[in-house]
């Protein structure tokens, strides 16, 4: 009935006893560290020893901003040689973030996946399009490897080229496909444009959705359209990537794999943990991770527990879709990303004022970034090639560093209103 | 040498009106008019007008991006197949524009086609070559 019958139906207290022994290991484990190694209270905890899972709130934190300032090795607990695979994700400025698994912590990666995608159905008798950017992004080879475990037929199909993806689902019979939600909606498109209804002309049963915020309404829409089922998916590169928490049959909340991670919810201010069912910033520590284990981090993504057992019978607790974040970060197309990066680039063009606005907008049913910026009037010669070449060379700049190809709109100098204290950038204006 | 004022506008409701607005306050004729807008929303406004450094004085202090850009004015006849004699001629000057535009001068058998190229003394020469006419300035700018 479960991809693991006992693990996944651990009553609460068993549960927490493997937390906690699995905790102890991941100390000792993350000792080895540069940076854990320079930690007090870990050494404190490993001399001492730990009485139950709660006392991980003697442990402080651990923020992106560690991670980047001991970028790239000082995580590292394991001999250098051990290591197999790195990722990488986007930084606030300067350095990004690398994580990086050995043997083992891709092994249990690609079961926690499988556990998941089994969860919501998915069965080896399935075939599996993943329609998603490979490489860094950790969306392509964490679906790839779960897939594989499961047994699914599982074809790499990358991002983008709807007609490709189109061929390849009616071709192969794809019966379950992982995408971001914002794609869906222009892979339908072109399912019309062919005059083809995914209804009718796919096997089609099951859609997998993650990497970016969305609504239940936004779900049922592509639910609707595609004639399936559509489960939420949940992860971030630092605690692996996909595979942290998932939907199961139910579709009521995640599922947030506790065997793996211990996940805590907490006032951002006051750092304390706030009641069972509000919502506040999450807060994971890996429990299985061997090359790099990290230690109460702070996502920085806000969602609650839900209250209560879920119908399907799996014990490890519920959270609620991410309503959005305690810092700015937004995602658009799957990609990270920090005003602070456009900041970055805008500020190294002298040609460019220092007003700037992100407007995030949904435009032909796909989400578009924008970026209005102000050209400075002493730089403006009365010539169109000039600032041609300029809205080109603004647009290649940001999409080498956040991934995602930005539309910039030059606009009047002084047009855009003066910050004053903490400037609001980002106007988020998509549909939900 | 003859300047066009290029002004950076964007496709806004009102934006061109408050050029003009500060051309009328400081009592300066426009000529000629050229609107070049692009699909990213915003454009140039290139005008012919009598007080070239007085209107880019003025707009800049009023915050808008106003830049004077020499241009090359010649004179053709305005009748049929006017422009098509001067554009003859400018081919065989083997003269290439970025942008052209004209006015027909007021009471009189003669208009004006303003080319904007990127190489000015270099476009002087070779239309001079081929016989053409350049305007000088007071009969770009008016009386």
């Amino acid at each position: 009935m479960y991809w693991e019958n006992e693990l996944e139906q651990l009553e609460r207290r068993d549960l927490e006893r493997l937390q906690l022994e699995r905790l102890m290991t991941s100390l000792r484990q993350a000792a080895n560290s540069p940076h854990y190694g320079r930690v007090p209270e870990i050494t404190r905890a490993l001399a001492t020893g730990l009485k139950s899972i709660a006392q991980i709130d003697e442990l402080p934190f651990t923020t992106k901003e560690d991670l980047r300032k001991d970028f790239p090795w000082g995580f590292l607990a394991t001999d250098k040689r051990d290591v197999v695979r790195l990722h990488s994700s986007s930084g606030t400025t300067g350095n990004p973030v690398a994580v990086y698994h050995n043997r083992h912590d891709l092994s249990s990666w690609a079961n926690l996946m499988a556990r998941s995608m089994y969860a919501a159905g998915v069965r080896d008798t399935d075939v599996f399009q993943n329609i998603c950017g490979y490489g860094l992004f950790t969306g392509g080879l964490g679906f790839q490897y779960g897939a594989e475990k499961l047994g699914c037929i599982s074809i790499p199909a990358g991002a983008g080229n709807s007609l490709r993806q189109i061929k390849l689902m009616c071709d192969f019979g794809t019966s379950v496909a992982h995408a971001i939600p914002s794609y869906l909606g222009r892979l339908f498109d072109v399912f019309n444009e062919e005059r083809l209804d995914p209804r009718r002309d796919t096997r089609l049963h099951t859609l997998v959705i993650g990497a970016e915020p969305h609504t239940e309404e936004h779900r049922r829409r592509i639910e609707e359209m595609f004639g399936v089922k559509a489960y939420n998916s949940f992860g971030l590169s630092e605690m692996n990537g996909p595979g942290v928490a998932f939907e199961c049959t139910e579709q009521n909340g995640l599922h947030i794999w506790e065997d793996a991670y211990v996940v805590e919810i907490i006032d951002p201010i006051s750092l304390q943990p706030v009641a069972d069912g509000e919502t506040d910033e999450l807060v994971m520590t890996t429990l299985d991770r061997q090359a790099m284990p990290i230690i109460r981090y702070r996502t920085r993504d806000l969602t609650r527990f839900l209250a209560g057992p879920c119908a399907c019978g799996r014990t490890h607790r519920r959270i609620d879709r991410i309503s959005g974040r305690s810092d700015d970060m937004f995602i658009i197309k799957g990609c990270n990303v920090f005003p602070m990066q456009i900041e970055g680039v805008l500020m190294k063009l002298p040609e460019v004022g220092d007003d700037y606005r992100i407007n995030l907008e949904t435009i032909e049913d796909q989400d578009e970034m924008i970026v209005e910026v102000e050209v400075k009037a002493e730089w403006f010669r009365g010539d169109l090639a000039f600032l041609d070449r300029l809205q080109r060379h603004i647009t290649r700049l940001i999409r080498d560093e956040v991934l995602v190809r930005p539309l910039i709109k030059l606009v009047e100098p002084g047009s855009i209103p003066k910050a004053e204290g903490k400037a609001v950038r980002v106007f988020d204006r998509r549909s939900k | 040498m003859s300047y066009q004022v290029s002004i950076f506008l964007e496709n806004k409701i009102g934006r061109l009106e408050k050029v003009t607005a500060v051309l009328k306050d400081a009592a300066i004729n426009i000529r000629s008019i050229h609107l070049n807008h692009t699909a990213n929303g915003w454009g140039i406004l290139n005008l012919v007008v009598s007080d070239p450094e007085l209107a880019q004085q003025r707009l800049n202090a009023k915050g808008m991006s106003a830049a004077l850009r020499e241009i090359v004015v010649v004179s053709m006849a305005d009748r049929p197949g006017g422009l098509d004699e001067l554009l003859k001629d400018i081919v065989r000057a083997g003269v290439n524009f970025t942008n052209a535009y004209g006015r027909a001068a007021s009471g009189g058998d003669s208009a004006f086609l303003v080319i904007d190229v990127e190489d000015i003394p270099g476009a002087r020469a070779k239309l001079a070559e081929v016989g053409l006419e350049m305007l000088a300035d007071r009969q770009v700018y008016g009386s």
